[in-house]
């Protein structure tokens, strides 16, 4: 069964944010929520990087593990998903996340959360597929309708890997093997807790 | 591009037809205040179900991204 | 679906600890943003926004659901040409999809790519026609306006003459646009007609042009991922032109390429290169004269290359020997050894190629920046190949084609010169009378010690640069040679923040008495000044809103579909200018063979018929091939392309084309040339592509050497030839009185010749392949293996334009007044109808002692998210809300020393008008220490006051801020009039 993983070939990566909007304009996110971003390390410095972040849909999520009303589950696609029905937007799973994923739109003038929102790897949630109410509260279904996520799919330099983890971790290795340099596939093992030699 | 699309499955831009008939009750769904009892949730095999397909969109990804 | 909390507890330790490692004493530029600006702009808007309120959906209606169709477009950023797959339902643009069969793209965007269906979103765009009425914005109708519009040009024309009247164009604009907004300039009357090139790559233009024959990118995007070595220099393509990284970063990998980043400022570019080298802003020629000073010491030199191929190589190494290394370092701070590395690496790791932007071009040296990248790439034999050749990265998305329509002030469509045959070539193409024409155009009385220019003389005299649009308003009448100075500026699609001196443009726009800006936004030029009266908004459509082609950087032409029809009143270019010529009473000449047809507002012009009519007239640049047909074929088989060579799958359609049929692509259609991939490449049948340099400057040179003796020599190759010529060597361009004397004459059918008879008239061996509208001759010369416009040399030398051999000169605000006794600016000339004074400013500046008041040098440049001026960009809520601040890039040294801390206020300082800006501090090693940048995008705030209230309501973009160019200085290049936008003298304190 394909497992659903997210990659950013740090080599690749130029900051140039198709990412973001790609994932604004997919799933109609809303200013100041980001369910994607990228983060730069050595900023103007030798040894720059920059990685495209997300949820990486962790095989063992700590959101989850944490989460007081269990709102979330993983799919067969092991995508992590959670219901906004729900979540009381108490805001552990943020802390919980390495990856900083969990968002939380201000919903009143007294700095109170509404309910938590972050990538859905374009797999929608719990309401029926493709649905008006799915696309309301989580965006689209790209899955269902048989493609992967805007933010890669739309990736400028081709940084940004998602799909089948088999395919993308070959994907990436004949990309280190050609160039002879790789700085690591960045957040992988933290999500996925593989020792896969990438 | 991918001609994966099904005749019965949703068109997947066709329901925003739809959405504005339901804009206001969605809008309340995710409206702050609304106390939810902490149950865990547990998801039917339709919501957890694969929905990845090896699609020819899918391949193209794939193919673009090798050299 | 319960994950054991234990299981992860143990895990919690090792998590936390690769965030820590993220975030502590990490500090980027979205991070300084996002503690800076996210709580202002973020929190108010946060609080109106619902998750899942989808305006698309409310927009899209609630009719039965028809599906959706795809429609496909070309993004309207940048010049790379990313193919945009747009998802339409109800007429409304509701989804992008990845455009994977794209040779450009693949698939992929960048920040803008990706968000561009905003734009015909943007409840920020201006919704219908306004006119300031004693300062208030007041709606009004197209019919008045146009009306209005109309009469006022008149009143100007009659009292001040058709040159007062600016026609400011768009680099915005379809190929189409473009070139009716030429032909309206050229049936008004004036030479007064520009766009956003004149400020990019002008200089590129002229000073490849003036070296190897044609204007434009040699090479292409794709074409990068054969190359060995990538020189980068004042390009940060990664913000710039993304997904052209794509294709850069694959040969990189591919070939284990050479990356090689020469830049004042550590870019993210730069990040990605095998080598950066750090120069002094404004010291390009020293540097490339430094590296040839050691491949010319090394014999690392082309000595057939040069034999064959190549002008007055000596007199370019007699200027080089000056260029030693530690003059060289003392000039621009590159150490010797990184110089010669990187020199070595250029002339032996072959294929190399040069990328440059507009660091190169942006310079009062910038023609003489480009011809001295020019030699580098011909002493070591680095054009006309795959893998090698000139890569500029052309701007905006349609430049190069708006270049091609000559939306220029020397130039009629097509790089046709202001001559009289030119002139009349047009005339015969647009089927109008050349005497007609030429008595729109104004007498020029005698004034400030110039003689009168007759009518004919003043349509064959170069027209006024928009860099210094202001300064023909506001100089007295007497410095500007034409009749009258500037009263009504008619700009369609350009920003007002673009280009320097923004104190004195304030005053330029004040003193208009026209003003009229057509527009999806308001721009600069209505925020700027607050003027009262005579001025015109006018809403305009993007490029999703209307079809059309457009000529990426590598001269491939894409086709672009409709897909929605104009938001709120706005109308598309065609309709506008149509209407405004049928005002002002010459639309019937104007547009006699164009078919119109019925559009939102009425009949337009058709723009397949008007390309069919830039099909008709344009030999001189092989735009005559490409006709909307086999565009549209193109874009409809796009799979069918290889993404290294571009060139069409065998058995498909578009068997053996190359994408996008990239000009020159010679002769009728139906003759069916592949395009040009790769310009002046000898290894292939000029038929199938193939090419050799243009012999534009004349057969032969008489010149003098050094002692005084005097010899002639040819301008033609010498032993190099296209593939299969049956010229095994080189010739002049091919006229009819050639291919007479060749016995070729023969081969011409009936109607060529008739045609070849009815222009030549009495002197019929003067109709050449660019003036042949039967296409004749262009046939004839292909079919014998010969390039139309000849097989010349291409010109080391350049000796009929300014510093014929380039020189290091320093800035005009230089930080280093010691060198200028050596290299000092150029004397005080006339740059087209204007002085230009380099030496009086540069001596100012050491006199006032500027370089010790205003201690650090300020450069300017792109950010990823925004666009030139950035109106667009900056309305776009997916874009803005990633860059909510304006900024200038500060070295921790120099920050330190001036008490400045990360994100805080601070004042920059510029030398001329008093002039300063406020912005936010980023501290950051990117820059040197003496060196801040600033980035051009920003506008809406004059020295630290937030102009807001300036803009129609409703349509001000969501994040304003300083123009960079209210600090930036005065300096113009002698060839274009290219403004000096990345060198100038800054004091930064806290504010």
């Amino acid at each position: 069964m394909a497992r659903m993983k997210f990659l950013c070939d740090a080599d690749r990566c130029i900051e140039c944010n198709a990412c973001v909007t790609a994932c604004k304009n997919e799933n109609e996110v809303p200013w100041g929520i980001n369910r994607r971003r990228v983060v730069t390390i050595n900023d103007g410095k030798p040894g720059e990087r920059s990685i495209s972040m997300a949820c990486m849909h962790c095989t063992d999520a700590p959101c989850a593990a944490v989460c007081p009303v269990d709102c979330f589950y993983t799919t067969v696609d092991k995508v992590v998903l959670h219901s906004k029905d729900l979540c009381i937007g108490c805001g552990y799973c943020f802390y919980a996340c390495p990856f900083g994923a969990p968002q939380y739109p201000k919903v009143g003038n007294f700095g109170s959360r509404g309910k938590m929102d972050k990538c859905t790897f374009c797999a929608g949630g719990p309401e029926a597929d493709l649905s008006p109410a799915e696309f309301q509260k989580y965006g689209s279904n790209r899955l269902a309708e048989g493609k992967l996520p805007l933010c890669a799919e739309m990736c400028s330099t081709k940084a940004l890997l998602a799909g089948d983890g088999d395919i993308i971790a070959k994907i990436y290795k004949e990309r280190v093997v050609k160039r002879g340099y790789g700085s690591g596939a960045w957040g992988w093992k933290t999500a996925y807790k593989e020792t896969i030699a990438i | 591009m991918s001609g994966k699309k099904t005749k019965e499955a949703l068109d997947r831009r066709g329901f925003i037809k739809v959405v504005s008939l339901g804009g206001a009750a969605a809008a309340a769904s995710v409206a702050p205040g609304l106390v939810t009892p902490a149950e865990a949730y547990d998801p039917g095999k339709e919501e957890t179900k694969g929905r990845y397909r090896e699609t020819d969109h899918v391949k193209a990804f794939y193919r673009t991204n090798g050299y | 679906m319960l994950i054991k909390r234990k299981s992860s507890d143990a895990a919690r330790g090792k998590l936390q600890a690769a965030l820590g490692g993220l975030s502590s004493g990490v500090m980027d530029r979205r991070s300084f943003l996002r503690r800076s600006g996210l709580v202002a702009g973020g929190a108010a808007l946060a609080g109106t926004i619902q998750i899942g309120a989808v305006r698309k959906a409310e927009a899209a209606g609630m009719g039965p659901a028809t599906g959706t169709k795809v429609v496909t477009n070309i993004c309207t950023h940048c010049s790379v040409g990313c193919t945009v797959k747009a998802e339409v339902a109800n007429g409304v643009w509701v989804g992008q999809e990845p455009a994977w069969d794209s040779p450009i793209n693949r698939g992929t965007h960048c920040a803008k790519g990706a968000s561009v269906r905003e734009l015909v979103h943007g409840d920020r765009r201006i919704k219908y026609p306004m006119k300031l009425v004693d300062g208030a914005w007041t709606r009004i109708s197209w019919e008045q306006a146009i009306s209005e519009i109309g009469d006022k040009m008149m009143e100007i024309r009659q009292k001040s003459g058709a040159d007062s009247a600016y026609l400011l164009g768009s680099a915005k604009f379809s190929n189409e646009g473009a070139y009716l907004f030429r032909k309206f300039a050229a049936f008004w009357g004036t030479n007064n007609v520009d766009h956003q090139a004149r400020i990019c790559h002008s200089t590129t233009v002229a000073g490849v042009a003036n070296t190897w024959g044609y204007g434009a990118q040699t090479n292409s995007y794709n074409d990068i991922r054969n190359s060995k070595t990538i020189l980068v220099m004042g390009s940060n393509a990664a913000e710039a032109h993304p997904v052209s990284m794509q294709h850069v970063l694959s040969g990189k990998e591919i070939n284990r390429a050479n990356v090689i980043v020469f830049d004042p400022r550590m870019t993210r570019t730069a990040a990605h290169a095998t080598e950066y080298v750090r120069i002094r802003s404004g010291t390009d020629i020293a540097v490339i004269w430094g590296m040839m000073w050691h491949i010319f010491k090394n014999g690392w030199e082309d000595k057939d290359f040069i034999k064959s191929r190549v002008y007055g190589m000596e007199a370019v190494l007699r200027e080089v020997e000056k260029y030693d290394p530690k003059t060289v370092e003392d000039i621009t701070g590159v150490p010797e050894a990184q110089l010669k590395r990187a020199a070595e690496t250029f002339a032996k790791v072959k294929p190399a190629t040069f990328i440059w932007c507009m660091g190169v071009t942006q310079h009062t040296v910038g023609t003489a920046n480009v011809r001295a990248i020019c030699n580098l790439l011909l002493a070591t034999g680095n054009v006309g190949s795959a893998g090698n050749g000139a890569n500029i990265f052309r701007g905006h998305c349609n430049v190069q084609g708006a270049t091609d329509m000559g939306l220029d002030v020397g130039n009629l469509p097509l790089y046709y010169g202001l001559v009289e045959g030119a002139w009349r070539h047009w005339a015969r193409v647009w089927d109008v009378s050349y005497d007609a024409l030429q008595a729109r155009f104004d007498e020029v009385p005698a004034k400030g010690g110039r003689p009168a220019r007759t009518r004919k003389a003043n349509m064959e005299t170069s027209g006024h640069t928009s860099t210094r649009w202001f300064d023909a308003a506001t100089m007295p009448s007497e410095q500007v040679d034409q009749r009258d100075n500037l009263k009504a500026m008619i700009v369609f699609g350009h920003g007002g923040n673009t280009i320097p001196r923004i104190p004195d443009a304030v005053k330029g726009i004040e003193k208009l008495e026209l003003l009229v800006v057509a527009d999806p936004h308001p721009t600069n030029f209505v925020s700027l000044a607050q003027r009262k009266n005579g001025t015109y908004l006018l809403p305009i459509a993007t490029q999703f809103e209307c079809s059309g082609s457009r000529t990426c950087s590598n001269r491939s032409i894409q086709w672009g579909e409709k897909v929605v029809d104009p938001i709120f009143e706005s109308a598309n270019d065609y309709w506008v200018i149509y209407k405004l010529a049928e005002k002002l009473g010459f639309a019937s000449d104007m547009f006699k063979n164009i078919r119109m047809v019925r559009g939102k507002f009425g009949m337009e012009p058709e723009p397949e018929s008007v390309l069919r009519e830039i099909n008709r007239g344009g030999w001189s640049t092989g735009y005559t091939g490409q006709s909307p047909e086999r565009i549209k074929l193109h874009m409809a088989n796009q799979d069918k392309f290889d993404v290294v060579t571009l060139r069409g799958a065998k058995g498909s359609p578009v068997e053996n084309d190359f994408y996008g049929l990239p000009w020159p692509c010679w002769g009728t259609p139906e003759m069916k040339h592949p395009g040009t991939h790769i310009l002046y490449d000898t290894s292939l049948e000029p038929m199938n592509g193939g090419g050799a340099f243009r012999p534009r400057f004349g057969v032969e040179r008489e010149e003098t050497l050094p002692g005084g003796a005097k010899r002639t020599v040819t301008l033609l190759a010498e032993g190099s030839f296209p593939k299969g010529s049956e010229i095994r060597d080189g010739y002049p361009e091919f006229t009819f009185g050639m291919l007479k004397r060749l016995g070729w004459d023969k081969d011409l059918t009936p109607a060529e010749a008739a045609t070849i008879a009815w222009i030549g008239g009495n002197a019929p061996d003067a109709v050449s392949w660019a003036n042949d509208l039967s296409g004749g001759i262009q046939r004839v010369a292909l079919a014998h293996g010969c390039i139309p416009f000849g097989n010349g040399k291409a010109r080391a030398e350049a000796w009929n334009i300014p510093d014929p051999v380039p020189t290091h000169r320093e800035p005009i605000y230089t930080p280093r007044p010691d060198l200028v006794a050596k290299w000092p600016a150029r004397p005080d000339e006339r740059t087209l109808r204007i002085p230009n004074l380099h030496t009086t400013f540069q001596k100012a500046a050491i006199e006032k002692g500027v370089a010790k008041a205003f201690p650090i040098i300020l450069t300017s440049g792109r950010l990823v998210e925004y666009e030139g001026g950035g109106e667009e960009t900056r309305s776009n809520k997916w874009l803005a809300e990633l860059q909510q601040d304006m900024f200038v890039e500060i070295n921790p040294a120099d920050a330190s020393a001036r008490n400045i801390k990360d994100g805080q206020f601070v004042w920059v300082s510029g030398p001329e008008n008093n002039s300063k800006a406020r912005v936010k501090a980023l501290v950051t090693e990117r820059v040197g220490k003496g060196v801040a940048f600033m980035p051009f995008h920003f506008g809406g705030w004059l020295q630290g006051v937030d102009q807001r209230a300036n803009y129609p309501k409703g349509t001000d973009p969501i994040v304003l801020g300083e123009s960079v160019n209210t600090v930036t200085t005065y300096g113009y290049d002698p060839v274009t009039g290219m403004h000096e936008g990345k060198v100038t003298l800054v004091q930064i304190a806290a504010a």
